[in-house]
């Protein structure tokens, strides 16, 4: 049988109840909706991620993308390649830089994380809210936990963290602890 | 006037039929509404003197007076409520076909004095000065412009046909042809519906809607404020329950007080497990839609009724139709 | 009259406290009359540090934590992150457990939804359908209590599989739960279709057309009501959704009555697939063996919860703890959609349209750490050793809260301390 979409995903042939010729079609066309395809034609496009990208399963498609060329990549894939859902995004604390996963995927359901890192020295990102409107809280979760830039997104209620959380100081880093928010704060003292 | 004719008149005010008679007629129905509400949606409900110690609750609380609001109308408002609630009761024949006090016209004085409570629900929220109590105040009187008028004209039209303006003498009118008052079903549907605004429940319980403006009008108020504007809803549902059933269903009012009281009981329990059995039947109507409804469905229907009394009216007095 | 710039009209906030909502978040609205003219959304009152804690603890304990995200969908999130950390560790978890944690699924599925029509009732003035359906829910979590030992937060999963099996007879007791809830369900269809003040309230009401769903990005029956055909279970199946027969409900409606219609069906739906479900479920063990750490990896699961589309996204370091959890829940894909909804709508349809993404606002809202005078409150006025201030502004530091936590359960008998010293030395 050789590397099947099946064998791939460590998953052995079994008999299945309830299926129909059709179903059956349906089910294997979805496997077979080529993600190696899809990686080939990010790859041919772009020849920076030769060697960046990697299937992890079926429907699943990592791929790393260096952060100057980012946002030529990011809108190819949303306007042209028909990754149209923004599943979330993902920030990453990843020790020298920040790292954040654009989880794309398109309706048939495949999905293709574009990660893109950023020096801690200079976290900024563009804003992709004119692509995805819905993003904004996305967006805000990385200003928030992380301490990321975010250029162009509009002035708004903070999210999630309440109004009064001590400046600078952002709970998803590695380097944060609890009990810094006891440390004694400008803001805090000033009440 | 004697001294023991003062007495009667003040135990007739404020004990019997008057203010400790109505406020117990008033926790009753207050607990037959509830009870019959959770009956019918497969609740347990609460016992018999629930709503007895609801206002005992409440007037031992605090009342809080918002620093904003307008201390006198705020006090005041309450008070209103429940003393035009009271005393429109005073005119509506309840066990014999002669109410406590009447007069010719009493009938527009009883259907005026069922208006204030409403207008205080207006004053209270509004001098609140909360946005929930404004909104809601706004609501009150944006619907009671919508649902007085199939009201008036469903009581005044019976009122027509006797050809008196007097509640008394309305119900006198109809004993003796107990016929003529079937021509006015329709205007018992239109009025218990208005009712329904008045009291304001559920469809058209708007100004006071929970999950929008949490409790409207009544949102400031507490303590003994609030007991007096629930227990003035209360004996307004029990007056109107009484003007209905004097206007439109005067029977059995000559078998003398005993009977006559039972039967009265009986009447006022049929309109409110009506008004009970329509909030459990409907979702709440947004105040365009109620409003539509009052005046695109009611108000024709009322003018319906109107003309067929005008018809009736008008046959009798020519002698083609003898009830 | 040229286009005013400032809009004049009465803010009114509904929230953070308010009847409409049951859990804390805030809409300003700003009212002309009864019309709304702009509204705003902030959310973020429910923050409890679930993904930095994630952090801290293995995966088993993850596990549970992550369960208690929500009462409600607690299946759903606890399902999707194992199912992407067993994708890390390539472990394939026995077709039995697949089918189990479906039918926990499914059933989580029907309860949500008995709630939600029992919800929307409630926010429209209608009582009696909120008493009627919240009545009937109860089968269905007896049913879950029965299979799994909890009305909420089943515990059911576990790392490799499941916990609990399902017996013959509590096979039999499903299928009967299931047929009552299905005439049930169709009484509410008939209710919904027939009530025309309830028709009245929510037809026409909270507009959301087909390009905007699919523009500002709303999922699951939010979506789906407004003929947007996107259902994880069909697109991106996960378990073994791909062997059941199923139809995805769709609407044309667009506005709330279209997302009441495709619940109710929704239902029907979830009532044949468990009784598929029961009918084939394969034999077998239920759980193979985990192992404690997860080799180094990434992997992204989405799950089709009630509310929608749930993502977790786990990265794994080789350690036995995550060095990553991400969640974005539905609601905070649906939660940008309703200030849409509420543009030009009535001050009366803001509760209902709210409710009708469902929210799930302690979903949407996960973490950060609570500390500082939150701690003080949350523990119900408890008093803390060196609050001895107590009347004044009294503040914990954290690692007083953290004790106060240890010893309030060691009270009860369960010693966290001791628990965390055996997990990671290894024993059990």
């Amino acid at each position: 049988m050789g590397e099947t979409p099946m064998s791939r995903m460590g998953e052995t042939p079994m008999s299945r109840t309830g299926e129909t010729p059709v179903s059956r079609w349906i089910r294997w066309s979805k496997f077979m909706a080529n993600e190696e395809a899809i990686l080939k034609d990010l790859t041919g496009r772009f020849a920076f991620l030769e060697g960046k990208g990697r299937v992890a399963r079926a429907r699943r498609i990592f791929v790393e993308v260096p952060a100057e060329k980012w946002a030529e990549v990011f809108d190819y894939a949303v306007t042209q390649a028909g990754f149209t859902i923004l599943c979330t995004i993902t920030g990453l604390d990843l020790g020298e830089s920040f790292g954040a996963i654009y989880h794309l995927s398109k309706v048939e359901g495949e999905v293709l994380n574009l990660q893109v890192n950023i020096p801690k020295a200079k976290p900024e990102l563009q804003t992709i809210i004119g692509y995805f409107p819905a993003a904004e809280l996305y967006e805000r979760e990385l200003v928030d936990l992380l301490g990321v830039q975010i250029l162009g997104l509009p002035p708004g209620h903070r999210y999630p963290l309440p109004d009064d959380f001590p400046q600078g100081l952002y709970p998803l880093r590695k380097d944060f602890k609890a009990e810094m928010l006891d440390a004694p704060s400008p803001e805090r003292q000033a009440k | 006037m004697h001294w023991s004719s003062i007495l009667w008149a003040l135990f007739q005010i404020l004990i019997f039929p008057g203010l400790l008679f109505l406020v117990a007629l008033a926790l009753a129905a207050e607990f037959v509404d509830r009870k019959l509400y959770a009956r019918l949606q497969n609740r347990l409900g609460p016992p018999w003197f629930q709503p007895l110690a609801d206002l005992i609750k409440l007037l031992a609380k605090q009342e809080v007076v918002p620093d904003l609001a307008d201390k006198f109308m705020f006090v005041v408002t309450p008070m209103f409520a429940l003393t035009a609630a009271v005393t429109a009761s005073f005119y509506i024949p309840i066990w014999s076909h002669q109410a406590l006090c009447s007069f010719p016209g009493d009938v527009i004085v009883v259907l005026y004095l069922l208006t204030i409570p409403t207008i205080t629900f207006f004053l209270g929220g509004w001098y609140s000065r909360s946005v929930y109590s404004m909104i809601g105040a706004a609501r009150s009187i944006m619907q009671l412009f919508a649902y007085e008028i199939p009201l008036f004209l469903a009581i005044l039209a019976p009122a027509l046909l006797a050809g008196t303006w007097s509640l008394s003498g309305m119900s006198l009118f109809y004993a003796h042809r107990p016929l003529l008052s079937l021509l006015n079903l329709l205007g018992l549907a239109i009025a218990l519906v208005a009712l329904l605004g008045k009291l304001e429940r559920v469809p058209f319980d708007a100004p006071e809607a929970e999950t929008e403006i949490v409790a409207g009008s009544f949102t400031e108020y507490s303590g003994r404020l609030l007991a007096l504007f629930r227990l003035a809803i209360d004996v307004e549902m029990v007056v109107g329950a009484s003007l209905l059933a004097a206007v439109f269903l005067p029977f059995g009012m000559d078998f003398g007080p005993v009977a006559g009281f039972g039967l009265y009981l009986a009447k006022i329990l049929a309109v409110i497990s009506m008004l009970s059995l329509m909030r459990t039947l409907f979702a709440r109507l947004r105040l365009d839609q109620m409003i539509n409804f009052c005046w695109q469905i009611a108000a024709p229907l009322a003018f319906v009724q109107l003309m067929a009394d005008l018809v009736a009216k008008g046959t009798i007095a020519r002698g083609v139709m003898i009830p | 009259m040229g286009k005013n710039p400032e809009p004049r009209g009465v803010r009114v906030a509904i929230g953070p406290q308010h009847p409409a909502l049951k859990e804390p978040e805030s809409f300003s609205v700003l009212l002309a009359g009864e019309k709304i003219l702009e509204s705003g959304v902030r959310l973020g009152y429910n923050h409890r540090g679930i993904e930095k804690a994630c952090e801290e603890r293995t995966y088993v304990q993850d596990l549970y934590l992550i369960e208690r995200i929500c009462g409600i969908c607690s299946h759903s999130h606890s399902t999707a992150f194992i199912s992407a950390v067993e994708e890390i560790a390539g472990l394939e978890i026995p077709r039995r457990a697949k089918y189990l944690r479906m039918l926990i699924g499914e059933l989580e599925r029907v309860h949500s939804h008995l709630l939600w029509l029992g919800v929307a009732g409630h926010e429209v003035g209608f009582d009696t359908l909120l008493m009627y359906t919240w009545r009937d829910r109860e089968v269905v979590m007896d049913l879950l209590a029965a299979l799994t030992g909890n009305r909420v937060n089943y515990g059911v999963n576990t790392m490799g599989g499941v916990r609990r099996d399902v017996s013959e007879d509590q096979k039999k007791q499903v299928l009967t739960a299931v047929d009552i809830l299905e005439e049930r369900t169709k009484y509410y269809i008939g209710v919904a279709t027939q009530e025309t003040t309830l028709i009245q309230r929510l037809s026409g009401v909270g507009k959301l057309n087909h390009e905007d769903a699919i523009h500002l990005g709303a999922v699951g029956p939010t979506a789906r009501a407004s003929s947007v055909k996107r259902d994880v279970r069909k697109d991106d199946p996960y378990l073994a959704y791909d062997e059941i027969p199923f139809n995805v409900v769709t609407s044309d409606h667009n506005d709330i009555y279209g997302r009441a219609v495709v619940r109710c069906l929704e239902l029907m739906e979830s009532y044949n697939m468990i009784r598929f479900i029961i009918a084939n479920m394969p034999e077998g063990p239920i759980a193979v063996k985990a192992p404690r750490k997860v080799p180094a990896g990434e992997a992204i699961s989405r799950y089709e919860a009630p509310r929608g589309e749930d993502v977790h996204y786990v990265r794994a370091n080789g350690s036995e703890k995550p060095e990553r959890v991400k969640v974005r829940a539905p609601t905070l894909a649906n939660v940008q959609v309703v200030s849409h909804m509420l543009k030009d709508g009535y001050l009366a349809d803001l509760p209902i349209v709210v409710a009708a993404i469902d929210p799930c606002f302690s979903c949407t809202d996960r973490m950060i750490a609570v500390a500082g005078d939150m701690a003080a409150i949350n523990m119900g006025g408890t008093a803390f050793p060196g609050c001895a201030d107590a009347g004044s502004k009294a503040r914990a530091t954290w690692e007083q809260v953290r004790q106060h936590g240890i010893e309030f359960y060691r009270r009860r008998g369960v010693d966290f301390a001791r628990l965390n010293e055996t997990f990671t030395a290894g024993g059990r």
